[in-house]
């Protein structure tokens, strides 16, 4: 039996279905990543697990108890939001020590424990300040550490950097990461970034329309998508009708075909021929647009400095190999 | 900002100021005036006017009427208006509209007209309070509701309310717990104002009183009514001694809020 156990959760809203069947698992010390665009019903699902929504079936299983009627004060899971929700009337230290105090703890351990968590997160000297004083990374800093602090049974994270600017947001990714690993701690974390859930998980569980398209470890969603979805969500797919992927590579094929944008060799012979139609500089990679008999495509291509970059309008020979074609559904 | 456009600017603020000061400048005058009829600046300056109306039990009397009315409304609009509006932005966030609307009601009924509609109400039923003083603190208390209202849920709608009940309920704390650690603390700011707002206006009612329980009763106001035939500095001393009394009140509190946070 699993650590988290998620059996057909299901939940309406007046006459709109938000998720159904959702069905998944985390072993102790595990950080599960639910992947969806935005209205998916992640988020909601999220609230349930939390016990801040009710699900009309289902169950919900943490550490061999049905927690799944429990109210969220007797859950043992704590959850950092997207808006930190931090109480603007406390400073730093108080809102750490929130969830301490409603445990009526000796004001001494909780000093200590506040100490502690403070120093884990790397704010402490910040103790003494409010929320307004501090940056959003800071905020969520607090945030998580008001969470940890509880040592809860499994912690959410709700789109916790979605609010951060891109380097604060890489830095506090990692360092959740971190911390996720020191403390072992159970975790399921909810972003609609692919990147994200591909740097951050053990698993992914990946969703749309309120259910479930694929679970399974990150290299196993990126390599091997299930369907067009999937492909076109992780990774930057190229997507080819059965059609077009059967009169650029010569065979038939059933279903839609993914290819990855950096599985088409460049300037290999064997292949097929393309022309360059723009390219985009992604740091170190390039990302080369080419139009081919059938259908235009995106190949990537590692950056190896100005005098390698090709022109627009060059021609160009490209190759990809048998197995890097993937046909979904 | 050219220099026309600051001396522009200035004068329209100052103009206002001056329009909303002269009033209270000349009531002051008159109020310290020994004398002032035919001439253009009063004929000396006195006090008298002052120690005659604070050594004047009747004025004492109706002085602590109004505070004590006043006081008693507003303490009764933070028992009632505060859950209420919680209850609203918490668990039914479209009864906003209707409460929008409610709150217009004793700005759009004239006071003449709701004060027979109150008589009728508390004439009977469980609260019978048709001349007595009480019923001045449950007109008072709808009187206060749209200033609550208004300042409150601004604030209201700068928290975040949900996010931060839940992430207090997920940390331990009760619904109760939660609004009185979390919530209220941060409506401080919108309370004063709103209490401020309603206090300095309840102090000043007079239709209500009047018509409601009777000149016999005597409040501030009445009592300036009654005092009608009299002398016209003593009125003076009284306008301007309850407008330093709001002032004062206002001033302190102000302190005592700025001191907690």
């Amino acid at each position: 039996m699993s650590y988290l156990a998620v059996k057909g959760l299901h939940k309406r809203y007046g006459a709109n279905t938000l998720f159904t069947d959702i069905e998944f698992h985390a072993e102790q010390g595990e950080l599960v990543t639910l992947l969806g665009p935005s209205g998916c019903g992640k988020s909601t699902l999220l609230r349930c697990l939390a016990g801040l929504t009710e699900v009309d079936r289902g169950a919900i299983v943490l550490a061999d108890q049905d927690i799944t009627q429990l109210p969220p004060q007797r859950r043992g899971i704590a959850m950092v939001f997207q808006s930190y929700a931090l109480f603007p009337n406390m400073t730093v230290e108080q809102n750490v020590a929130f969830g301490l105090r409603m445990q009526r703890l000796a004001r001494d351990e909780v000093q200590q424990r506040v100490q502690e968590v403070l120093n884990l997160v790397e704010l402490q000297g910040f103790a003494t300040r409010y929320p307004h004083q501090l940056s959003g990374g800071q905020c969520q800093r607090v945030a998580l550490a008001r969470s940890l602090i509880v040592r809860p049974r499994l912690l959410l994270l709700d789109e916790p950097l979605s609010a951060l600017d891109a380097r604060i947001r890489r830095h506090l990714r990692e360092q959740i990461r971190a911390i996720q690993q020191e403390l072992g701690l159970t975790t399921v974390f909810v972003t609609h970034d692919q990147e994200e859930a591909l740097t951050l998980s053990d698993r992914i569980v990946l969703m749309r329309d309120g259910r479930i398209v694929q679970s399974g470890d990150a290299e196993t969603l990126y390599t091997a998508p299930v369907d067009a979805f999937a492909a076109g969500f992780i990774g930057n797919y190229n997507l080819l009708s059965a059609d077009q992927a059967s009169r650029l590579f010569g065979q038939t094929f059933q279903g839609q075909v993914a290819i990855r944008p950096e599985a088409i060799r460049l300037g290999v012979a064997g292949g097929f021929s393309g022309r360059i139609v723009s390219h985009s500089l992604l740091g170190n990679v390039i990302r080369y647009r080419i139009a081919t008999e059938a259908c235009e495509l995106n190949v990537d291509v590692l950056n190896h400095g100005p005098s390698a970059l090709q022109a627009n309008g060059t021609a160009v020979t490209l190759a990809v190999d048998s197995d890097s074609l993937r046909e979904v559904a | 900002m050219s220099r026309t456009e600051r001396l522009y600017h200035r004068t329209v603020v100052w103009v206002l100021f001056l329009i909303l000061f002269t009033p209270l400048a000349a009531t002051l005058l008159y109020s310290l005036a020994t004398q002032w009829s035919a001439t253009l600046l009063p004929a000396g300056f006195t006090f008298k006017w002052y120690l005659q109306l604070w050594s004047e039990p009747r004025f004492l009397a109706a002085f602590g009427r109004s505070l004590a009315i006043c006081f008693g409304a507003l303490a009764l609009s933070c028992v009632l208006i505060l859950p209420a509006m919680f209850a609203v932005a918490y668990h039914f966030p479209r009864l906003d509209a209707l409460m929008n609307v409610l709150i217009l009601l004793p700005f759009a009924v004239p006071p003449v007209v709701s004060a027979v509609g109150l008589l009728q109400l508390y004439a009977s039923g469980p609260l019978p309070l048709t001349g007595t003083p009480w019923i001045l603190v449950f007109c008072y208390f709808t009187i206060a509701l749209p200033f609550m209202y208004r300042a409150i849920s601004n604030n209201l709608q700068a928290l975040n309310l949900r996010d931060l009940m839940d992430a207090a309920h997920l940390l331990g704390a009760s619904s109760w717990r939660a609004a009185l650690l979390v919530v209220l603390p941060n409506l401080r700011t919108g309370l004063m104002v709103a209490l401020f707002l309603s206090f300095s206006f309840l102090i000043g009612e007079f239709v209500f009183a009047n018509l409601l329980v009777g000149t016999r009763y005597e409040t501030l106001q009445i009592y300036l009514y009654n005092l009608r035939n009299g002398s016209g500095h003593l009125t003076s001393a009284l306008v301007i001694s309850y407008f330093l009394a709001v002032l004062l009140l206002t001033w302190i509190a102000n302190r005592l809020n700025r001191e907690r946070t």
